[in-house]
């Protein structure tokens, strides 16, 4: 009440004193009940914003020479050689229907480690960063579940996909 | 959840540390039992080392039992060292009763480790270890036979008194076979005197054995310390002396035989000698000194887990290619004018680092070799259960079981060989009227043969059964619909059926062919060690099945070929050669194409195809790499051959598994991973392809 203009929907700049003291306040409440945080790793796929549990990943690379691999779903660009294991690696945006681009100077290969199956490298166009976001901000699909997609993080005005890993990584049987 | 789902992996870890320690020890036990047995068939007096080793095993196996909560084995171990505890205190006599007793506790303990972790099954064998124990209890009670007269030695009764009843029943035996028995002293240095002691020790035991070695109370100088050594030896005084480099005066007789000595060894054993009245101060000492000594025994050998040999072998791997990423530099640098001396040097350098990688490479290798003589000591056991389970008269003929192979391909081979022997004994082999007819002995024979030829082991298991009836088989094959009617094969590609899966399912087709299920189960995980299998027979003497295995997995060579750009590993045991084809040379048959390889047809693939790497230009020149699986050859049509590579085969993960045709890929340096080929499965496949087209 006493700042006005800070309440005002368009405030701008100035709004940003009132919100950051209020968001940090429950930021850390949030921080002291750890369960209710998710650990998410976001990275694009032409251009749109994804997300994997962050315990999935166990490293990011740079692009390396893909090994092209015959008789594997095309899904599967090839595989790569990782200090002494050799590695499948997974066009996400091929797996995802996703339009896929040339890879470029910031496209990454996520090494997936091998707890949940074996160890997988993923294809993404670039990595953007680790973030945290409470379990209220994780809603389903509007649409539903899709085959990959299993809920959407509402995360500074935009939309992150998350993806389903156990369904992503299942590639139908043989190849 | 989580937490005991932990938990039982954890305990499952424990177990199979516990099984796999066991099982070592069992073998050993085996071979020393059966030594043993040997040396009481040819009367000989059983080796006190090998009863003593003996003693240790079940020693050990009563505690690794007892220490992983598995009693009842703990407690047939406590009593089968309780059985060889008396053995070498020579309490009771090594008797076919003891051996007898001996061999079935270590069976059934073996038993038991198969079936550890099912607890139905320990409880079911705890009744049969009950009785044995209670068998073994029986016979322990039986009145012993010690004999000795300990009365007449002339030494000290003090050292006398501190002997270990086992020290004291080695004298008496020595008394026995009428050695000489001495007390050799010596002085030695305080600070030095463990190896002063053990070099006299050793010389001693270059002549007969020491009893007993006791630190003496005499006058010695301040410094130095003197140990009596109670010996017993054929040498007399002055031998003894001289043998040990010491002055006579050091020796002194206790006991000699009396001259033509028969006389007093028949005499009746000397009551008046009280077991139980002789204290044994001395006991701990020498306990913990046999300790030491098991200690010592072992000491020169070191286990080692099998994934760490992994690791160094991966580390060797990525040497060779660091290696050859310098030889291309050198090469670079040796072709440009300008840095051609820098080049040279470097290639100098090059070449003394490669042969010291392969001096490295070679003994790592070396410590994953084990021989196959404990594959082929199991087959001879289950043939042995097979013989009194079947009563079938069958031997088993073992040579080369020194012939070594690398750690892993041993253990994949313990099946698929159990397999083929198992066949040989049930199908193989007629019965008794049967052979009578043929004019055969009535004991059949299964020879169990290993070779090393070059990188390869090759095993060979031939029977003297029936042989394959070649007509039963194809005519069932037919039947199935593995091969059509009208297709002509010859007699190798009819008994190579005998591969094919889903042929040998039914019983009664395996009785008139003479062979056994799943084969086509043999050649896959022979197949997949990279390795073939390949069948012979003759009708009415019998079929031999060989193996062949490259020696290790670690490190194979193979010839690196390239098609549409991409480089792909073949493994260099399959190929047999390499041409030059002229499109012009290459034939049409069905859709099949084929070459003129001196007067045979040789059928051809092209990788291209095979992996589908789009069209290539017909007309160009290619190279057919004629590989070879069992009696199969084929032409594997690629554009480039780059060369021969040590590769390190490294399994692929993610999600696709499986992939047909890919064994695996290969590391190389700047430019990634290459595929590795699966000669077997295309080999296979092309074949299939063509006796379905």
């Amino acid at each position: 009440m006493n700042r006005p203009s800070s309440t005002s929907p368009n405030g701008g700049e100035e709004s940003m004193g009132w919100e950051s003291l209020a968001r940090a306040a429950v930021d850390h409440q949030v921080d002291e009940k750890e369960s209710l945080l998710r650990e998410l790793l976001t990275f694009t796929l032409d251009e749109d914003p994804y997300a994997i549990p962050v315990e999935w990943a166990r490293e990011i690379v740079r692009l390396r020479a893909i090994t092209p691999m015959p008789r594997v779903p095309p899904a599967i660009r090839g595989v790569i050689s990782l200090r002494g294991e050799v590695v499948q690696v997974l066009d996400l945006c091929l797996r995802l229907g996703v339009q896929a681009r040339q890879p470029t100077r910031t496209s990454r290969i996520i090494v997936l480690h091998g707890d949940h199956g074996s160890v997988t490298g993923l294809l993404v166009d670039s990595v953007r960063e680790v973030v945290r976001v409470a379990e209220e901000a994780i809603q389903p699909p509007p649409t539903g579940e899709s085959d990959s997609v299993e809920a959407l993080c509402r995360r500074d005005g935009e939309f992150i996909s998350l993806l389903n890993m156990d369904r992503v990584l299942d590639l139908g049987g043989e190849s | 959840m989580a937490v005991r789902r932990k938990r039982t992996r954890a305990r499952s870890k424990a177990h199979s540390e516990f099984v796999s320690e066991s099982e070592e020890i069992l073998e050993q036990m085996r071979e020393d039992l059966s030594q043993l047995a040997d040396q009481r068939a040819s009367r000989a007096d059983p080796d006190p080392e090998l009863v003593n080793r003996l003693f240790r095993s079940a020693h050990s196996l009563k505690g690794l039992s007892g220490l992983f909560g598995f009693d009842a084995m703990s407690e047939l171990a406590h009593h089968l060292e309780d059985v060889l505890d008396r053995l070498r205190m020579g309490r009771v006599t090594l008797d076919s009763k003891a051996v007898g007793l001996l061999d079935e506790s270590v069976t059934l303990f073996a038993a038991m480790l198969e079936k550890v972790g099912d607890e139905t099954a320990q409880d079911e064998a705890a009744e049969t270890i009950t009785s044995l124990i209670a068998r073994i209890d029986e016979w322990t009670l039986e009145p012993s036979r010690d004999s000795g007269q300990l009365e007449e030695l002339d030494i000290d009764r003090a050292m006398l008194r501190a002997l270990t009843e086992y020290e004291e029943h080695r004298l008496r035996e020595n008394m026995r076979r009428k050695l000489s028995i001495y007390v050799v002293e010596v002085n030695f240095e305080i600070l030095s005197f463990e190896e002063g002691l053990a070099e006299v020790s050793n010389a001693i035991r270059e002549v007969g054995e020491v009893l007993s070695t006791l630190p003496s109370p005499g006058e010695t100088p301040e410094s130095q310390i003197r140990f009596s050594l109670l010996t017993a030896t054929e040498q007399d005084i002055e031998g003894l002396a001289a043998h040990l480099e010491l002055p006579p005066s050091s020796v002194h007789t206790v006991w000699r035989p009396a001259a033509g000595g028969e006389t007093r060894r028949s005499e009746p054993e000397a009551p008046e000698v009280e077991e139980k009245s002789v204290p044994r101060p001395a006991a701990d000492f020498s306990d913990a000194r046999g300790e030491i000594e098991s200690l010592k025994s072992i000491s020169d050998t070191v286990r080692v887990d099998i994934r760490k040999l992994d690791e160094l072998m991966n580390l060797v791997g990525e040497l060779v290619i660091h290696r050859a990423a310098i030889a291309s530099i050198a090469d670079r640098l040796s072709a440009d004018p300008a840095t051609i001396r820098i080049g040279s040097e470097l290639d100098k350098v090059h070449k003394s680092l490669e042969r010291k990688i392969q001096g490295l490479q070679t003994s790592v290798l070396e410590v994953r070799m084990v021989p196959l003589r404990q594959v082929f000591e199991k087959l001879a056991r289950v043939v042995r259960r097979l013989r009194r389970d079947r009563d079938k008269e069958i031997r088993l003929e073992i040579s080369g079981a020194e012939t070594e192979l690398d750690k892993l391909i041993v253990e994949g081979l313990v099946d698929p060989l159990m397999h083929v022997v198992r066949n040989a004994f049930d199908h193989a082999i007629e019965g008794r009227a049967e052979r009578a007819a043929g004019g055969k002995p009535a004991e059949g024979c299964i020879r169990l043969e290993a070779t090393q030829r070059g990188n390869d082991v090759v095993i060979a298991v031939s029977d003297d059964g029936r042989g394959i009836d070649a007509k039963a088989l194809h005519e069932r094959a037919i039947e199935q619909g593995i091969v059509s009617s009208e297709m002509e094969l010859s007699s190798r590609e009819i008994l190579d059926l005998v591969f094919a899966p889903g042929l040998s399912t039914r019983d009664e087709v395996t009785e008139t062919s003479g062979r056994g299920v799943g084969m086509d189960v043999v050649r896959a995980n022979i197949g997949g060690m990279g390795g073939f299998v390949d069948v012979d027979s003759e009708p009415g003497r019998g079929t031999t099945i060989t193996i062949t295995l490259p020696i290790t997995l670690a490190i194979i060579q193979s010839l690196i070929v390239s098609v549409a750009d991409q480089r792909f590993a073949i493994p260099l045991n399959s190929v047999r050669e390499t041409l030059l084809v002229d499109p012009g040379e290459i034939q049409r048959s069905e859709g099949w194409e084929m070459l003129n390889l001196r007067g045979e047809a040789l059928p051809l693939k092209r990788l291209r195809e095979e992996f589908s790497l789009g069209e290539a230009p017909r007309d160009s020149k290619q190279y057919a790499v004629v590989v070879r699986v069992g009696d199969a050859r084929l032409g594997l049509l690629v554009e480039r051959l780059e060369g021969q590579q040590d590769t390190v085969i490294k399994a692929i993960q993610g999600p696709a598994k499986n992939v047909r045709g890919i064994a695996g890929a290969t590391e190389f340096g700047d430019q990634g991973a290459v595929l590795v080929l699966d000669v077997s499965a295309v080999v296979e496949d092309a074949m299939r392809g063509r006796k379905a087209g």
